[in-house]
């Protein structure tokens, strides 16, 4: 059952084309991959998705809204939700209060008052986030200024950040770039109980292929804005225009 | 249910209200000038209102104001206008009158939704200048440039008059102001504020629509300036556009910058801080400079001010807030190496 | 909760001895009156925050060397506000609870003397010579007016004087004004406005920015205007920039100029442009030759006061000081504030200041109503007129 549809998403920036004519269905319950060279145009269908860019020609639509007209605040009211290729957290805050902030859109301004003054309102916001966290097992960085955080748990909280809000589906770019291969293995079991666990479709760009190929039930593989094939892992594998234009002779899976 | 009360910091509240309360009565004991010192006291709780405002908007939310000051002159003009001639009851003034300003700060919002850094700055100040430009255009009401003398303010039938009654007044409201803002930013607006300062795309992609929460940081900011201002028209009773000129919107921002931007602890710090230095520092460092070069120091408060906020921005960049809370880990950690960074 | 119990009373303790206050009257002791000035020493006008006291010093220097006033010693304490109306109220605040001193002297500017109102009535202590021209301040309607008093000639009061003089000179007069944009230029057309209505006639009216230095625009509209007569209601730099400009345009109407144009620096600086300036004075002329300004250029060269600081604002300190002198002395040999204010309003007619002749009674603290023109014939100024109402 097709969930998210691109189609004939054409992006182009002064000239340079980013997305060149893409079409492609995530279904629903599936881990989804993007894999591609720098470049190839992932992050700005990532982009294109999340309302920062918009394409120029083509559509894109999840559960019957339009997203190409969907402002980029409100995306996220149609389910969606992502995590950012360089960490996107506010270094000021604590861990508790940026996982929160993915929680805003859940948060009824209506009871703003009730919140400054009761406690108990306050500890309801907070078990929304503590929920995710003890998923994630960061709960006991809580109360810790993000700032001065490992990279791994900055990593983990950004993904916290995006499950609070209780998406459908989630678009992660690179969960694992700067990572070592300890805290790789762990993503990828992160990313399998999201979907098993939450229930929750995923759909990642990265670069580890040993995460890609261990994790995705199909991998779509961009090349300087041009899809060049979507399949299972063992038939992208195979694929000789995937292994020309990325794999190189260096991959040996 | 492991979630830590958020808002630990508030304990500081009770011991901050008992010291509000008992320090007039410790000055009295102390000095026969405690009047100056009250009125210097005054001074800054109606500071601390304008800068906690001040902060919410430069500090949280990352858009500079250079234009204050003019926000507070709405504040006081509206409602020296509002109770002298119109005749409304101080009371709702008091609650009209920063929503005046407020609204004001709305209409800023707008070219900030576009600009932001330096050109904010440049905007707002050339909207300080405006502002004062129109006060003296309404001289029909505001008498132009020759000043408004303002009358007492009256709440349930008292007439708050003298330094006691205002010190009361000023610091319920600055208080207020401390805890209400503290609150605010612990909450999903001041989340928000801080997600837009620090990164637009995640408080995009978490629902954080960035038009509307400009708006209402520069609104909420305007609100508190237009308070300050109301509080210092019916406190000081007199008024005039020079009270409010663009050398007091960038002290503001001195007092944010020295005390840490992005705590209100800190704006309360820094305002503290400068008045302080400026009343009873200053003038001492001036007296002995006299004596030392006959006379002839030039303005030395502008030079020791200056000093003040280079070195604070380039050795204490989380400024006064930022250095007790190092100071406070320091001795948490103490036996133990403390070389663990500030977090 | 004890300890915090035992804190509170100790506090409240402390309260209660700190309520006695100190006996007699405030800045008076066996041989000395604290007297507390406000003066920009750092701000806009800062040339005129060291000039106006050190006249005023040389006066109090001179009487304390003669015994002082019944055997006290006059001490003057100067506080910076910057010409700002906050910090002067800041200023006033801590000369009267801190300093204790017992009367205040000279505070400079409207806006600034007008905010200190409210401090006056709350601690009931008299203003003498606020330094500033503004009408409103020796209006008896005003709040705390009962404790002012004014000793300098309103520029509404001298608008309309130039005016009647002007048409004096030239039935046909074609008046224009050119005005600093605040409120000493606010005042004087208000003066200007008293005197249309008066005479029907219009003034041309071109205003500046405070601090301006360029007038090539204001002073085009008056050339097209047609004006004959120009008042200007500047400062010092104000009228040597506008005549020096008119003159570069070959535009040579007659320039007269409001009390604080009147500076021996205007005739220096502007030149052959300045040649002809009249400006009205609310003092006898510094280097005239009455018996006030004789005894002043007598003092200043006996204390060897600098040529450069010599001139109308020196001056301008120094008769103030002597207004300020004969209070006090009219306060009696135990002055306490009320005396003082009682011994002010007992001036009639007294012109020993160096001043017009000086009046205040209970309804009426304005003290000047008249002025006298000073014109620059060869580059010196020189007194044209008598006392002008």
């Amino acid at each position: 059952m097709s969930h998210l549809k691109v189609n004939n998403v054409t992006m182009r920036f002064s000239g340079v084309v980013a997305l060149n004519d893409i079409s492609l269905n995530v279904n629903k319950g599936e881990i989804f991959s993007l894999i591609g060279p720098n470049g190839s145009g992932k992050s700005t269908l990532f982009n294109c998705i999340n309302g920062f860019n918009r394409p120029q020609k083509g559509g894109i639509s999840y559960n019957g809204s339009d997203l190409c007209k969907t402002a980029s605040h409100d995306v996220i009211n149609t389910g969606i939700s992502r995590t950012f290729q360089n960490i996107q957290n506010v270094p000021y805050m604590t861990v508790l209060d940026n996982v929160l902030l993915g929680a805003h859109s859940r948060i009824d301004a209506k009871f703003t008052l009730s919140r400054w003054l009761l406690k108990s309102y306050r500890e309801k916001e907070e078990a929304l986030a503590l929920e995710i966290m003890d998923f994630l097992g960061i709960a006991n960085y809580e109360s810790k200024y993000m700032s001065g955080q490992p990279y791994g748990i900055q990593k983990l909280v950004e993904i916290a950040r995006a499950l609070v809000p209780k998406p459908q589906l989630i678009l992660m770019d690179e969960p694992a770039a700067g990572m070592n291969d300890q805290e790789t293995h762990e993503i990828a079991k992160i990313i399998s109980e999201i979907r098993d666990h939450l229930d929750i479709t995923v759909m990642v760009v990265e670069h580890d292929m040993n995460l890609v190929m261990s994790i995705s039930d199909r991998i779509g593989v961009l090349d300087s804005g041009k899809l060049i094939t979507v399949g299972l892992p063992d038939e992208v594998k195979a694929h000789p225009k995937v292994l020309e234009a990325y794999l190189g002779e260096g991959f040996n899976a | 249910m492991k979630g830590r009360y958020q808002d630990e910091n508030l304990k500081w509240i009770p011991a901050l209200i008992a010291l509000v309360i008992l320090l007039p009565f410790m000055l009295k004991g102390m000095t026969f000038s405690y009047k100056y010192y009250l009125y210097i006291l005054n001074t800054i709780g109606i500071y601390i209102i304008l800068t906690v405002g001040l902060d919410i908007l430069s500090g949280y939310t990352g858009l500079i104001s250079l234009g204050h000051a003019g926000f507070m002159a709405i504040g006081a003009y509206s409602s020296a206008i509002l109770v002298d001639q119109v005749g409304l009851p101080f009371g709702l003034s008091l609650i009209i009158s920063p929503i005046i300003a407020g609204l004001f700060g709305f209409i800023i919002g707008f070219p900030a939704l576009r600009i932001s850094g330096m050109y904010l700055g440049l905007t707002t100040m050339g909207f300080g200048f405006i502002i004062r430009r129109l006060i003296i255009a309404l001289r029909e009401w505001t008498q132009g440039s020759g000043g408004l003398v303002v009358s007492s303010p009256e709440l349930f039938g008292f007439t708050i008059k003298g330094d006691w009654a205002n010190y009361f007044l000023v610091w319920t409201f600055a208080l207020l102001t401390i805890v209400a803002s503290r609150r605010m930013m612990k909450s999903k607006i001041g989340r928000a504020f801080m997600a837009i300062r620090d990164s637009e795309q995640a408080a995009q992609a978490s629902g954080i629509n960035l038009a509307q929460y400009k708006m209402m940081s520069f609104f909420i900011s305007g609100v508190f300036a237009g308070l300050a201002g109301v509080l210092m028209a019916h406190t000081n009773h007199f008024i005039s556009t020079d009270h409010f000129d663009n050398m007091l919107s960038i002290y503001f921002i001195i007092m944010v910058l020295v005390g840490g931007m992005g705590s209100i602890y800190g704006a309360v710090l820094g305002t503290i801080f400068i008045v302080f230095l400026e009343n009873l520092i200053v003038p001492v460092v001036e007296g002995w400079l006299h004596a030392m070069f006959q006379n002839e120091a030039g303005d030395i408060e502008s030079l020791i001010f200056g000093l003040i906020m280079f070195l604070f921005i380039i050795f204490q960049p989380t400024g006064l807030y930022g250095m007790w809370l190092k100071i406070r880990i320091y001795w948490k950690l103490f036996p133990f190496n403390p070389k663990q960074k500030f977090t | 909760m004890k300890r915090i119990t035992t804190i509170i009373m100790f506090v409240m303790t402390l309260g209660l001895i700190g309520c006695s206050g100190p006996a007699g009257s405030p800045g008076i002791t066996e041989n000395e009156i604290l007297i507390g000035n406000v003066q920009d020493l750092s701000g806009p006008m800062k040339e005129l925050g060291k000039i106006i006291p050190a006249g005023s010093n040389l006066y109090f220097d001179h009487v304390n060397n003669n015994g002082g006033v019944h055997g006290r010693k006059i001490r003057m304490l100067v506080e910076d506000a910057q010409y700002n109306p906050q910090k002067t109220v800041v200023a006033v605040k801590k000369l009267i609870e801190k300093e204790q001193v017992f009367c205040l002297y000279n505070v400079i500017g409207t806006s600034p003397a007008e905010a200190v109102r409210p401090l006056l009535a709350e601690s009931e202590i008299p203003l003498i010579a606020p330094a500033t021209q503004s009408g409103t301040m020796s209006d008896m309607s005003r709040p705390a007016a009962e404790y002012i008093f004014h000793t300098d000639t309103g520029y509404d009061i001298q608008s309309g004087i130039l005016i009647d003089y002007a048409k004096g000179m030239d039935k046909n007069a074609v008046i224009g004004v050119i005005y600093q944009d605040d409120d000493y230029g606010e005042n004087v057309i208000k003066g200007v406005e008293e005197s249309e209505a008066e005479m029907g006639i219009t003034v041309q009216k071109e205003s500046f920015q405070r601090g301006a230095t360029d007038f090539a625009g204001q002073v085009m509209n008056l050339m097209k205007g047609g004006c004959t007569h120009v008042i200007i209601a500047g400062i010092v730099k104000e009228p040597i920039i506008i005549m020096k400009t008119a003159s570069a345009m070959g535009f040579s109407p007659q320039f007269m100029g409001i009390s604080p144009t009147m500076d021996h620096r205007v005739a220096l600086a502007a030149g052959p442009a300045g040649e002809g300036f009249i400006a009205a004075n609310f003092a006898q002329l510094w280097n005239s030759d009455y018996d006030v300004p004789k005894l002043y250029r007598e003092l200043c060269e006996r204390a060897e006061v600098p040529e450069a600081m010599m001139g109308m604002y020196h001056y301008y300190g120094f008769s103030t000081a002597i207004v300020l002198v004969e209070g006090l002395k009219r306060a009696g040999k135990n002055p306490t504030r009320k005396k003082l204010i009682r011994g002010m309003e007992t001036f009639n007619n007294w012109d020993g200041a160096g001043t017009q002749p000086l009046t205040y009674n209970r309804n009426d603290h304005a003290g000047a109503e008249s002025v006298i023109l000073v014109q620059i014939l060869d580059g010196v100024q020189t007194t044209i007129t008598d006392w002008l109402k």
